[in-house]
């Protein structure tokens, strides 16, 4: 009994309605706590607003400081580092563990339920854990590497900016790999096996068939969930630089999420608003490049 | 892909295994140490096992307070967000007219915008609500955040489910409003299961908004609870890895409980998105 047609219609008899009124809670809430907040915060980033006093428009002028800040601009640097470091290698990684742990052997559970647990945690914990292991002196790592040559005992790896942001995106690689790593093993367990046998008949080997047919599949739907959500979360990364380096040496490794915190506690309020909407173009500009590429790379395919 | 037995699969899968697994144990290795066994060229000793740190550290950091504060923040904004996200969804897949294709669009378009970009003008937002030091009002916070995606992905499941279950509840007599609530709902589960975990463990973890809008000690949660005990006692790191250890230990011990589900979820949850 197949009614397809009436459908919408039976429902709505059934309720009048009342169906408009299921998504006003939603709205409610999403409208008052990000909505009203986005659109104050488009008119404060045209204050000067200090947190306290009346504000006043100043038009553009936030903007203007912010391209002649040279500290914004090295942070915009450091958060596109951050990111150009973060995002590929988690791909490249999550890939490849997904690979090895599609395989069958015993064991694979464990070893996939420890890859994701880094995970779990928070990135704030995780931080300070690896500064446990990364800190001169009495951090684990540098026990060790001294312990096997005592000429590492000058080295620190978090003392100069570009030896730490590369400590940062090696951690926040090393902690998220297992996010990037379930998302690839759902999308290899979707193809079916039979196209892989068929590959086999067809004589290609192991890295023919990847390139040729696993990929390509993987392309709409695993690598493109994976990359937007990796531009996401590594353009706005906050929590894993305020436990390792707090934005330092200096403000060698802040990134613009940490900058907005600064100046709006600094009485920079107005300014901060400006500035992560500037964060926001950031992030928006990669996100929909990629999404247009996923959508002409799904036409061709 | 699957090619059985080799060598060097299991062999590069143990070092994955290792490499994942070496600073969980470092952690519990400094947790159990005394104050002098992490001094300088001890990292290498034999292990010690103060087991009595971590009631120490317990007490010091009042972590008690900040697990309470941690659940009851996750577990209310996980019921507002499931109720109001399920609600939305449906409304967008069984009645798309323009109104519900307006709301939907403003959904997707807010998933490209990171909840860092709201947060200063949601502070001063939030002071003239008396938000700020109130654990309902982060729950709410946290929850719309995570609306976009998870109204989405209901839309989405829903859209996929065939309507007939519901439609001959309604010829039995059942209002539309119950045909939802008692039969497409319990239905949800695996979306459901899918917006708990993505979304539970984001709220769980909440740093950013958090270092915001919970500044008293009775309200912090745990990672407020981790960084502050850090700032105060940032010496003595057999106390300060005891303390980060008793904060990440309620989320390993429910992943490790809830392994499939968790993996399962966040699969589902990734890829119909």
């Amino acid at each position: 009994m197949k009614r397809p047609a009436s459908a919408p219609a039976m429902l709505r008899k059934a309720g009048s309605h009342l169906h408009l009124l299921m998504a006003v809670p939603a709205l409610l809430l999403f409208g008052f706590f990000f909505i009203l907040p986005l659109t104050r915060g488009i008119w404060l980033s045209l204050t000067d607003w200090n947190g306290v006093s009346k504000a006043s428009f100043v038009g553009l002028q936030n903007f203007v400081d912010f391209f002649r800040d040279p500290r914004a601009l090295h942070d915009v640097l450091i958060t596109v580092l951050f990111a150009l470091g973060s995002a590929p290698l988690l791909n490249l990684f999550g890939l490849a563990y997904a690979l090895v742990l599609d395989h069958e052997f015993r064991g694979r559970n464990l070893v996939r339920t420890i890859v994701y647990l880094p995970a779990i945690i928070s990135p704030l914990i995780m931080g300070y854990i690896w500064y446990f292991i990364l800190q001169p002196q009495r951090g684990v790592l540098w026990q060790i590497a001294t312990s096997v040559n005592p000429a590492f005992s000058g080295g620190n790896w978090l003392a100069g900016p570009r030896g730490a942001l590369v400590v940062l995106i090696l951690v926040n690689v090393w902690q998220y790999v297992g996010m990037t790593m379930v998302v690839y093993l759902a999308g290899l367990q979707s193809i079916s096996s039979e196209v892989i046998e068929a590959c086999a008949i067809d004589g290609a080997g192991y890295f023919q068939t990847l390139r040729h047919v696993v990929l390509p599949i993987l392309l709409s739907s695993s690598v493109k969930i994976n990359v937007i959500t990796n531009i996401i979360g590594s353009l706005s990364v906050f929590d894993v630089i305020m436990a390792l380096t707090e934005g330092g040496p200096g403000y060698g490794t802040e990134s613009l999420s940490i900058y907005i915190m600064r100046m709006c506690y600094g009485s920079f309020t107005g300014y901060s608003t400006a500035v992560a909407l500037v964060l926001f173009v950031i992030v928006l500009i990669p996100v929909l490049i990629s999404l247009g590429f996923f959508r002409s790379a799904e036409f061709e395919a | 892909m699957k090619r059985r037995n080799s060598v060097l699969v299991r062999a590069a899968a143990a070092l994955m295994g290792i490499t994942s697994a070496v600073p969980f144990i470092v952690l519990l290795r400094i947790a159990l140490s005394t104050p002098a066994g992490m001094s300088s060229g001890r990292a290498l000793a034999v292990p010690e096992f103060q087991i009595a740190n971590f009631a120490r550290a317990w007490e010091l950091s009042r972590m008690g307070v900040a697990i309470m504060n941690s659940l009851a923040i996750t577990a209310s904004a996980l019921v507002t967000l499931v109720v109001c996200a399920a609600a939305a969804g449906y409304a967008i897949a069984r009645f798309p007219g323009k109104f519900h294709l307006a709301v939907l669009n403003v959904f997707l378009f807010s998933m490209m915008i990171p909840g860092i970009i709201n947060t200063v003008p949601l502070y001063t937002l939030m002071r003239r609500i008396g938000g700020i030091n109130s654990r309902w009002a982060m729950a709410l916070v946290l929850a719309a955040n995570a609306l976009p995606f998870s109204v989405f992905l209901y839309a989405n499941f829903i859209k996929s489910m065939s309507r007939e279950i519901e439609e001959s509840a309604i010829v039995d007599g059942c209002t539309w409003f119950s045909a939802f609530w008692r039969i497409t709902f319990p239905l949800l589960k695996p979306v459901t299961a899918a917006v708990v975990i993505v979304n539970g463990l984001g709220i769980w973890n909440n740093y950013a908004q958090a270092v915001f809008f919970l500044q008293k000690p009775a309200v912090r949660t745990i990672p407020l609870a981790v960084s502050m005990f850090f700032q105060q006692y940032g010496a003595r790191w057999n106390m300060m890895a005891a303390a980060a250890t008793i904060g990440a230990a309620p989320a390993v011990a429910v992943f490790i409980l809830f392994q499939k589900q968790f993996i399962k979820g966040l699969a589902s949850g990734a890829l119909k998105g």
